[in-house]
């Protein structure tokens, strides 16, 4: 290295930095700050509905607390003005697994076909910005009129599966080019040479390269179909799901055991996203184990 | 005509990216196990040679011949060659040994026996201890090994390296490049090595090639390359040359006489079948090391030696000689090797007006 | 060669082109012709091309006070998301010096995206509520005697909403936008004497173009389509275009509604195109 004139400034700085404690800008503070009150927002008024779900029957939708007890969740799951929440929940969770498939398998595939420029990609890329874009409600009024049409009775596992992979895959597509970018195309060619036929380097090479990205495509592909809305109205045909079961809630029930509900899904989709992390954390750890040579 | 299984001939191969000529009508025959490097700057189309050998380019056109068969749009397993990838593409997910058993993975083979040629492979390259060590966690030499390792498990007739030492620091790259050397001859195959860096190229190749903008601009065997350059392009690639331009003035048997601007003739051989005419532009060629240096006063120089009246510019100490950067005549450089017993026994200064003199025997007329 | 790669391209495509055509295209197709048709007023279309629905669309008042209502959600929810998201991804990346603990606050802040929307949005009744926790604090401390209405069910109402939903759309794209910037630029601009609003201003907000460019397409389009947060969070109070939209519906005015759509889809596809056309967002994703 070129010895270089150091300024005092830079001194300083340096001697910070060798002291492992650099001071920290004001901006740091303010913006600390802003993050820790983001945080407070984002989970505060959750955890206000967790906590008040907890009330007993004497429970108002609002603090303070009256009485302590499981009340409103026996009452979610016994009433019948509260609809078909079991239902609901159990359709939810199986259609948002097959979209989760669906969509990792589909944003993969995509994935590697949009690493090189071939005929039509233009066409293909602009479509799945315009189904990521499209308004839920209008799509799903267009797939529900064109199933009407053509005399299909929609369901959750035709229409709305389709509805909801008009809007994950594209989303999954769009993460696959974030992760694919990190991908060094030498380890397929690498495969390749080696002798490994195309599958086999898609199979032994990219796929698991790739296994974080994929969990995180899955991930995406799960909330948002779990969550979706909009689209399911129109072509969840006459049974629903759960995100219309607590749609139809929030119409007519004023009672605490709507925020039971919120409980309940939220530690559904909390055990099942844990689920699949322990998952994969056991198998990496297995591998690890089963490492031949160790 | 039979040939080794491992010869390699390219028949006027080019190879074109839209607009862009990478490889232009290349020729050329490597022998049954030898080692060849390519050289060249980046651009010169030395990779994308390599590259179509491998299978990974298929040329625009020509052929390209390995063991006397065609391969051109063969598979790369079909080839029998073996790459070495530049970053060395190891898997990142899998151990050492499962790198270097890949090949026979695919290949169908069962975990017992792979892993146990596995293993053979990496007490070659000398890595046994790590077999279960992850890539990530391997130096730069490490990785290069069991790149190595996995490239030739499979026995391939010609394995490919492109760029292999350049990801290595200077002392590990003299070192691996010795060991290269070793592995060639123990597996006795043939080796196509890629470098832009002159010293690997001589030190390593039976035989070099030397590039320009997607042509072989000379090839042959390192010494002849190094001393005996065919142009300027190749003198001044390969470095130890100073490269005089001048014009040719007279001629006398197998001599030329060539002027330079405010020098004297220099004298220089002709070499059988070339002809000049008077007054053609013609590059003069002496190696760095043959020029010596006397002082004005030490009288006239003698007969069969050329001399030029020159100023020492710079001078840099180099340990094992000295380097004498002297007044350049034209364009290019004009630099003397001086060994450093002689330089020190009357040292010079910058600024000093010295005589560069050298048989003229040795000097050479480019192309 | 050229002719292969395509094929396999195609191939690889093909999963994505076999949900597009039919969930994507021919519906949006459909209720392009459904706008072009006459309701018989049960449900039903009669198969009569008519410009009728559109002219109701644009001769009715209502649609310049829908898209003015939308448009205003859709202003004050960019604006905040995109604040309050920029300087979140701007603190996570180049304030916390740990990567691991940046990566953990990182997926602390997309957790309540693993829970359902409809709740998160159900949680302000009891702080934002008459008797919630802000009124009643705020009439504790004495600062208000009478509780504050416009906190629930209000405009105010939904812009939080949104607001709370959509940072995170905001929060992704610039996180990992900036998480690309090479940080010895920041270094070399530092060194070469820049400040550090010019490093944010040549440097941070040029190369995180991109990431702020997808967010805002997220988050644009989002507000322009919903109906939801509109209608709980305001009570019924505000309307947006697709809660008209659906009032239509409810009562089977379908080509009334496909006419509206078909505007909407248009006003979202001319929003759009003109993010897109300020960077080139699959090169720039695909980088």
């Amino acid at each position: 290295m070129r010895a270089r004139p150091i300024s005092p400034e830079q001194r300083a700085r340096l001697r910070r930095a060798a002291a492992g404690a650099p001071r920290r800008p004001w901006t740091f503070w303010v913006l600390a700050i802003l993050f820790g009150a983001y945080v407070l927002a984002l989970y505060g008024p959750m955890l206000c509905i967790y906590v008040l779900s907890l009330q007993d029957i004497r429970g108002g939708l609002v603090f303070p607390m009256k009485g302590l007890s499981l009340h409103w969740f026996v009452d979610l799951f016994t009433q019948v003005r509260t609809g078909d929440v079991k239902g609901g929940f159990q359709r939810s969770i199986s259609l948002a697994l097959l979209v989760t498939v669906l969509t990792v398998v589909g944003s993969f595939l995509a994935g590697l076909a949009f690493r090189q420029r071939f005929k039509g990609d233009g066409v293909v890329f602009y479509l799945m910005i315009g189904s990521l874009v499209a308004p839920g409600l209008v799509l799903g009024i267009g797939i529900g009129l064109l199933f009407q049409y053509l005399g299909l009775p929609p369901s959750w596992y035709t229409s709305a599966l389709g509805a909801h992979l008009s809007w994950t895959l594209p989303f999954g597509v769009l993460v696959m080019f974030a992760v694919m970018s990190r991908f060094d195309r030498s380890w397929e060619e690498a495969a390749r040479d080696l002798g490994a036929t195309r599958w086999q380097s898609i199979w032994l090479v990219v796929v698991p390269i790739l296994a974080p990205g994929l969990l995180a495509v899955a991930l995406f592909g799960f909330t948002l179909s779990y969550d979706e809305f909009a689209r399911t109205l129109q072509t969840s045909g006459s049974l629903n799901t759960l995100p219309l079961e607590i749609w139809s809630m929030t119409l007519n029930v004023t009672s605490p055991s709507l925020y039971a509900l919120g409980t309940v899904t939220t530690i559904a989709s909390f055990l099942i996203i844990g689920m699949c992390l322990g998952g994969i954390a056991l198998i990496q750890r297995r591998r690890a184990r089963h490492n031949p040579s160790v | 005509m039979t040939v080794g299984k491992g010869h390699i001939e390219l028949a006027g191969i080019y190879k074109r990216f839209g607009e862009v000529t990478a490889v232009d009508g290349v020729n050329l025959h490597i022998p049954d196990g030898a080692y060849c490097c390519f050289l060249g700057p980046s651009g010169c189309g030395k990779t994308t040679i390599l590259r179509m050998i491998a299978g990974h380019e298929d040329p625009t056109g020509g052929e390209i011949l390995i063991g006397g068969e065609d391969v051109v749009g063969l598979p790369p397993v079909a080839r029998r060659t073996a790459m070495m990838f530049q970053s060395y593409a190891l898997f990142p997910h899998l151990s050492v040994r499962e790198n270097v058993a890949f090949p026979l993975r695919v290949r169908g083979q069962g975990q017992a026996e792979r892993f146990r040629a596995a293993d053979e492979m990496l007490e070659k390259v000398r890595l046994s201890e790590l077999a279960h060590r992850l890539p990530g966690h391997l130096s730069g030499g490490q990785q290069q090994r069991v790149a190595l390792a996995r490239a030739a498990i499979t026995q391939p007739r010609v394995l490919l390296l492109d760029e292999p030492l350049s990801a290595l620091d200077e002392q590990l790259r003299i070192q691996m490049r010795t060991e290269l050397r070793r592995m060639q001859r123990e597996l006795g195959i043939t080796f196509v090595h890629v470098t832009h860096t002159q010293m690997e190229a001589i030190a390593l190749a039976d035989l070099v090639v030397v590039m320009e903008k997607g042509k072989i601009k000379q090839a042959g065997d390192a010494r002849e390359i190094y001393s005996r350059p065919h142009d300027r392009y190749v003198a001044e690639f390969l470095g130890g040359q100073n490269v005089l331009s001048g014009k040719a003035t007279g001629a006398q048997g197998g001599n030329v006489t060539v002027g330079l601007q405010g020098a004297a003739g220099l004298c220089v051989t002709l070499e059988p079948g070339r002809r000049v005419a008077l007054g053609e532009p013609v590059d003069l060629a002496v190696r760095r090391d043959d020029i010596i240096l006397r002082r004005p006063e030490a009288g006239a120089v003698p007969e069969g030696w050329s001399a030029l009246n020159t100023r020492i510019k710079a001078i840099e100490y180099q340990g094992l000689f000295v380097k004498v950067m002297l007044d350049a005549v034209g364009e290019g450089e004009f630099v003397a090797y001086v060994a450093e017993r002689d330089f020190f026994s009357d040292p010079m200064q910058m600024g000093d007006i010295v005589v560069a003199s050298w048989v003229a025997e040795r000097s050479l007329l480019l192309a | 060669m050229a002719a292969r790669a395509n094929t396999l391209a195609w191939f690889y495509i093909s999963p994505l082109v076999l949900v597009l055509v039919p969930f994507f295209v021919l519906p949006i197709l459909v209720v392009v012709i459904a706008s072009f048709m006459e309701s018989d007023g049960f449900g039903g279309m009669i198969p009569h091309l008519t410009l009728a629905n559109y002219a109701a669309v644009f001769g009715a008042e209502l649609t310049l006070r829908l898209y003015a209502s939308t448009m205003k959600f859709a202003l004050l929810t960019w604006i905040f998301t995109l604040g309050i998201g920029f300087w979140i991804a701007y603190f996570l990346v180049f304030h916390v010096r740990n990567q691991l603990l940046a990566i953990g606050l990182f997926l602390l802040c997309t957790i309540p995206f693993w829970t359902s929307n409809i709740i998160r949005m159900i949680s302000w009744i009891p702080l934002l509520g008459k008797n919630g926790l802000v009124n009643s604090s705020l009439m504790g401390v004495g600062l208000i005697h009478q509780p504050l209405e416009f906190l629930l069910f209000s405009d105010f109402a939904v812009v939080v909403a949104y607001v709370h939903q959509l940072t995170i759309f905001m929060i992704v794209p610039i996180f990992n936008a900036m998480a690309r910037i090479d940080k010895r630029t920041i270094e070399a601009a530092l060194d070469a004497g820049a400040s550090r609003y010019e490093i944010m201003r040549y440097i941070v907000v040029p190369l995180s173009k991109n990431g702020i460019a997808l967010g805002s397409i997220f988050v644009l389009s989002i507000v322009m389509g919903d109906f939801f947060v509109v209608k709980v969070m305001s009570g019924g109070g505000s309307a947006s275009i697709v809660s008209a939209l659906f009032e239509d519906i409810a009562v089977l005015q379908y080509p009334s509604a496909a006419a509206a759509a078909v505007v909407l889809l248009l006003a979202v596809v001319v929003m759009i195109s003109l993010i897109l056309r300020t960077v080139d967002v699959r090169k720039e994703i695909a980088r």
